[in-house]
């Protein structure tokens, strides 16, 4: 597969680690009174959705930026990819 | 001034020089590095006068040159000053920034071809997944060689250079030399 | 050797091969098949199951019959398909599967026995007792319906892999190809082309057609110094692409020195990874047969692939021939062979209407319903219009119509569709992005068509890039319709072969059918129709065509063939693409290596370190008395050790302290300047999961150390903090794991030995106490890092300078420590140390381990976040009651196993009685005594029990005492002297 950096441009995935599910950047606030279950969720539930997926990638043999990359599990064919970072801030503001 | 002698990354006194058909490696054992990545609110400096590339880039100066390695960072290197605290140097030209002495984390290889570009991208389409085509002087990236996570750099049309961990060495001079000797008995 | 007139081979030169041990003589530009047709060799193999006699069915890479080891020793290769060996000086090759000689087979007696060995025998036959199976069954079935021989020895030749990057990349160098990589290169893109065969031209290289009224060889030879010319396109000839991957990357392997008597040394096949941006497939179409009772004799074989023989290769079967067609192409064969004077008996045409196209006996309406000859074909039996007759023929060409070579195109799944007036199946819609199927791949099967297909194929695909690409000038060519009647197989009662490669005939069909074995799926697996080393390419339409004829259905409704990369058959040898032994992987050395190997120093791998194990000296006989020789030096003298290989991590940033404080469970924010603390991470799961040290060199600069194993995926996981969960937070990472030599200088003598190379710096214990951290110079200037941290137990210290000082700053530090006892330790006394010293590492901290268990409990702060915080917590680990405790044996002498199950003594030794288990253990020099760690249930108020350690697997127990786990120094007087 071709991963579209976003800084890099198309580059091999075998440059890349694969992680999963990137909802894993949704850390719960762990001084919430249900923190515990909801780290449980966090930790050890995923959705494995044949179809449209947003997933993390680390360009470990690159520039070692984490991506969430937008992929559609079934053809491969992959809609998107972000810089983890930017995902990441973008949360951060929303929700404050 | 220290008594202490180094040895190269190759374990030797002298760095190591061989020649496969029109292709010359050199081990460049005097090549200074420090890594300089931007703090949060940091203008980017112009460390040597240097105007920091942008990614897959690659700017040389005078004796110095940089290559971006990842979002707000870099690595600089400058020729000749790998017995110099090269790092300490930067620091004071790059306020700001997180630095970080690279010098001996890499060996450092210099690639030169007397014929020309040719055995230069035979030789890379051997050891790394770039397309060439857009790999011209003034490129440089980050990419697996092998099984180990190397930098390479065109620093002209007949001139590449393989930065590799120091560690393995060994490994990715034998690397090179490899795929250099195919290409020659070819 | 009888030769025909014409063909594309070197008659200047003789290239001399054996064949079963008989020597032959051929020219350059043969292939092996063509050089045994030419030298009047028809028998070439014994069949897979039946071991019936067998000659060539084929031209090309689908060959299923004429399969041979070739070369010798360790070259030996099996199951090489003669077709697509191209002949060279010396060439060594043997006939498979049949003893005592490819003449005369013992087991050809299985023939005989054929109304046993239907499809699906060995499964109804072998089925019982069970046992015999594996003991009996499977290893007679197996000596006596086989393929090649494997050497048995290692691959002598080298093999090498490379990357490639292209606009378009042409799958096959026939018309159609040709015309695309023409197109595209003209337009300036960079191009490909690929083709598996030694010579561009594909099939045309095979017919007499004409190009603009000249010889197609003077296009193509136009076209190749064209090529040559432009340095945007690559021609790869004996290439073949085998297989489609995602997103348009391709795998191909081209055979380097496969052609030459011996590579020397040199590469033997390359193994590309192409990355197209779009694709040409234009990989041609092979010839079917129709099957007709004992339709496998030698002699008999594809019309198309006789012609070949004949245009290309100047080689004829026989002198005598017959064509059994139920389509136009087997005229030309007829018209092609009688221009080169070879005779023909007569063409039988199914088509009623069929008409000749020069001057030879045609019976329309006709069927081959039988033949005769027991090694190669004699004579055949046509029946046409109600009367039966024997022709006397030495071969018999037979086309049943052309399949697309659709292959790649399915590779992602993509279901080729059936076309009714080509009787043949043709690329679907949903094939793998950017690959264009083009020529008679895609149903062109005219030269003109093909030419024209395959120049739009890249002039669409350049328009796909935005690269204007025109239509070059395509020479006139033949623009014959192609018809075909649906005539597969020829209905009687005996055997007709479907599958030659795995003995499927028309009656295993039906008997699949009749047994309800009846989707393709099933078909094929319980037939075997389409396995092995063809993987049906002859065989999977007519099976298929079999199949809907019993069910009554079409040919698309009983379904589809999925092909699977690789096209045809790739070496391991390639796919491993590279290095093997020593340099199979990198390995990485540590800065005092050299100076270790000069030592003596035994090595060990630790991931891709190689790491000093030991050192022994004169005299010492057994790898204990080195290790006990060294940790006791460390607990007496002291001891250097290559501490390099643990992970260096360098964090700066305002916000690095804070960065730390979340990743480590323990409290970093405040570690002050010029100080060390060992901190322990946590999974977000919360188990415990690597350890180290973090020195602070400033307030917004810290080192921190991982072990050596993790030192990659620690820094992942700090990449992922810092970029994905944190990054608000200002910190910068960097390894320099490979910058910095460290060195462990250990024991009560190590201050003296480092106050002899610190540069004025006061190591007094209360000038640098136990976790300071410093910068400063050693040995007069050299810049170093000095960290007063201990995994022995022993006063210690870590000093660290530019990597390239390493191998000095070590022979240093030994020649002024000489009267101090200053002595080298490896990794197996580190590792004597610290169990000794109770200290948790990689066999307490394997993923199972909590804080708490490893006795660190106290360490996961209740003050902050960190990563696993909150699920340490969690009732099932914070209610875990294993606890590591230290382990000795009652009876002094007795072992100690790591790996081992505790029990409670008495308790019978059962998976709800187990109490824990050993994780490490070792010789303990201090104590006297073997030595372990473990951990064990409510261990921490267990001290002073004797429990039972049981090592089922090598049926021994033993009884050992509980004690605190530090063995060495409770209070930790020693570390802070």
């Amino acid at each position: 597969m071709l991963i579209p950096h976003p800084l890099l441009g198309l580059r091999d995935a075998q440059e890349f680690t694969y992680l999963g599910d990137a909802r894993l950047i949704d850390r719960p606030d762990p001084s919430a009174p249900d923190a515990e279950a909801a780290f449980c969720d966090y930790v050890f539930l995923r959705d494995n959705p044949a179809g449209v997926h947003r997933e993390f990638w680390f360009h470990e043999q690159g520039d070692r930026s984490w991506l969430v990359v937008t992929r559609d599990t079934v053809t491969h064919e992959v809609l998107g990819a972000e810089l983890a970072r930017d995902a990441a801030l973008s949360r951060t503001r929303c929700s404050k | 001034m220290s008594d202490l002698r180094p040895i190269t990354a190759l374990g030797a006194a002298l760095p190591r020089l061989a020649s496969f058909g029109a292709l010359e490696i050199r081990e460049n054992g005097g090549l200074a590095l420090a890594s300089m990545a931007l703090r949060r609110g940091t203008v980017e400096p112009t460390p040597f006068g240097l105007a920091l590339p942008g990614p897959g880039r690659w700017i040389a100066g005078q004796g110095v040159a940089a290559l971006w390695t990842g979002l707000d960072q870099w690595m600089i290197e400058a020729e000749g000053r790998a017995e110099l605290d090269f790092a300490a140097e930067l620091k004071q030209l790059a306020p700001g920034c997180s630095v970080t002495e690279q010098t001996d984390g890499w060996v450092a290889f210099e690639i030169v071809s007397r014929a020309g570009t040719g055995p230069i991208d035979a030789l890379l389409s051997k050891l790394v997944n770039v397309d060439l085509a857009d790999f011209g002087p003034g490129r440089a990236t980050r990419t697996g060689l092998e099984h180990m996570s190397c930098f390479v750099i065109r620093r002209s049309e007949a001139h590449i250079a393989v930065l590799g961990a120091r560690s393995s060495a060994g490994s990715l001079w034998h690397a090179l030399e490899t795929a250099a000797k195919r290409l020659e008995e070819r | 050797m009888t030769r025909l007139s014409g063909g594309l081979i070197d008659r200047s030169q003789t290239l001399n091969f054996s064949f079963d041990g008989k020597r032959y003589q051929g020219n350059p530009g043969d292939t092996l098949a063509s050089a045994l047709l030419a030298n009047g060799v028809r028998l070439m193999g014994r069949s897979f199951k039946y071991h019936r006699p067998r000659g060539l069915l084929s031209v090309g890479s689908e060959e299923p019959n004429a399969l041979v080891e070739l070369r010798s020793g360790a070259r030996r290769e099996p199951n090489t398909r003669a077709t697509t060996v191209e002949l060279f000086d010396g060439l060594e090759a043997r006939s498979q599967n049949r003893w005592p000689s490819l003449g005369f087979d013992a087991l050809a007696v299985n023939d005989l026995l054929s109304p046993f060995f239907t499809a699906g025998f060995y499964y109804k036959t072998f089925m019982w007792p069970k046992a015999f199976w594996e003991k009996l069954y499977e290893p007679a079935i197996r000596r006596a319906a086989g393929l090649g021989r494997l050497s048995m020895q290692a691959d002598p030749d080298v093999y090498d892999k490379g990357f490639l990057h292209c606009d378009l990349l042409v799958i096959g160098g026939g018309v159609a190809g040709l015309a695309a990589a023409l197109t595209a290169a003209r337009s300036g893109a960079r191009v490909i082309l690929a083709d598996e065969d030694f010579r561009l031209g594909g099939r045309l290289l095979s017919e007499t057609r004409t190009l603009d009224g000249a010889q197609a060889s003077d296009w193509i030879s136009a076209l190749e110094a064209e090529f040559e010319s432009l340095p945007n396109i690559r021609v790869m000839r004996r290439t073949t692409v085998f297989g489609v991957y995602d997103h348009g990357i391709y795998g191909a392997v081209e055979g380097v020195s496969d052609h030459l008597p011996e590579a020397n040394g040199r590469v033997r096949q390359t193994l590309w990874r192409i990355t197209a941006k779009r694709a040409v497939l234009a990989a041609g179409a092979t010839e079917r047969p129709i099957a007709f009772a004992d339709n496998d004799r030698p002699g008999i074989m594809l019309a198309g692939a006789m012609r070949a023989y004949a245009n290309r290769w100047a080689a004829c079967p026989s002198e005598t021939i017959a064509v059994f067609t139920n389509n136009d192409d087997g005229h030309r064969t007829a018209r092609d062979l009688a221009a080169k004077d070879v005779k023909i008996a007569a063409v039988i045409d199914v088509r009623p209407d069929a008409k000749a196209r020069g001057d030879y006996r045609l019976i329309t309406g006709g069927m081959v319903a039988g033949s005769r000859g027991r090694l190669g074909l004699k004579s055949i039996e046509v029946q046409a219009n109600g009367r039966s007759e024997w022709i006397e023929c030495g071969a018999l060409g037979v086309s049943g119509g052309w399949n697309p070579n659709v292959h790649l195109f399915s590779h992602h799944r993509g279901r080729p569709v059936w076309n009714e007036p080509l009787q043949a199946f043709l690329p679907g819609e949903n094939g793998p992005l950017g690959l264009i199927p083009a020529g008679a791949a895609a149903g062109h099967f005219s030269t003109g068509d093909a030419l024209r297909s395959g120049a739009r194929a890249a002039q669409r695909a350049m328009g796909e890039l935005g690269i204007a690409a025109s239509l070059p000038d395509l020479p006139r060519a033949e623009e014959a319709d192609y018809t075909v009647a649906p005539v597969f197989h020829v209905p009687g009662k005996k055997r007709a072969w479907v599958d030659f490669q795995n003995d499927v005939t028309v009656k295993d069909i039906k008997l699949a059918h009749a047994e309800n074995m009846r989707p393709v799926e099933h078909l094929k697996r319980y037939t075997t129709l389409g396995m092995a080393t063809d993987q049906g390419k002859t065989s999977n339409v007519t099976g298929l065509a079999v199949m809907a004829e019993l069910t009554g259905r079409s040919i698309p409704e009983t379904g589809t063939t999925i092909f699977r990369p690789p096209y045809t058959p790739v070496t391991l040898s390639v796919l491993g693409g590279g290095d093997t032994g020593r340099h199979f992987r990198p390995r990485r050395l540590t800065p005092t290596h050299h100076w270790a190997e000069a030592q003596g120093a035994v090595f060990v791998e630790v991931g891709q370190w190689m790491r000093a194990q030991y050192f022994p000296r004169a005299g010492e006989t057994h790898w204990r008395q080195s290790v006990d020789r060294e940790a006791r030096a460390v607990r007496g003298a002291v001891g250097l050790c290559d501490v390099t290989t643990l992970g260096k991590i360098d964090v700066q940033g305002a916000d690095a302290g804070e960065f730390l404080n979340r990743l480590y469970c323990n409290m970093m924010a405040t570690l002050k300047v010029g100080r060390v603390r060992y901190g322990l991470m946590l999974r977000e799961d919360g188990f415990a999961y690597d350890d180290g040290t973090c020195a602070r060199l400033a307030e917004d600069h810290c080192v921190v150390t991982t072990t050596t194993a993790n030192a990659g995926l620690v820094y992942r996981n700090m990449e992922f903090a810092r970029q994905c969960l944190w990054p608000e937070l200002d910190v910068q990472l960097i390894s320099t794991t490979n910058a910095w030599a460290q060195i462990a200088v250990a024991g009560p003598k190590s201050r003296a030995l480092l106050a002899r190379i610190v540069d004025g710096f006061d190591l007094s214990n209360e000038a640098f106490p136990f976790m300071a951290c410093a910068e400063l110079t050693v040995c007069d200037g050299l810049r170093a890092r000095l960290f007063r941290i201990s995994f022995s137990g022993e006063l210690a210290y870590e000093i660290a300078v530019p990597a390239r000082y390493g191998h000095a700053l070590i022979e240093r530090l030994m020649e002024l420590g000489a009267d101090l006892g200053a002595t080298p330790y490896g990794t197996e006394a580190l590792g004597v140390l610290r169990i000794e010293k109770g200290h948790a590492a990689g066999p307490e901290l394997n993923g199972q381990a909590t804080a708490l268990m490893v006795g660190l409990g106290s360490m996961v702060s209740q003050k902050k976040d960190s990563v696993g915080a909150v699920m340490s917590r969690r009732e099932g680990l914070a209610g875990d009651r294993r606890r590591l405790v230290g382990l000795r044996p009652v009876d002094p002498a007795g072992k100690v196993v790591s790996g081992s199950h505790l029990f409670a003594e008495g308790a019978p030794w059962k998976f709800d009685t187990d109490q824990g288990w050993i994780t490490s253990a070792c010789y303990s020099p201090h104590v006297g005594s073997m030595i372990g760690l473990g951990f064990l249930e409510n261990g921490d108020e267990r001290l002073g029990e004797v429990i039972v350690a049981a090592n089922p697997l090598e049926g021994e127990s033993a009884r050992l005492r509980v004690v605190p786990a530090h063995f060495v120094d409770p209070e930790g007087a020693r570390l802070r002297e």
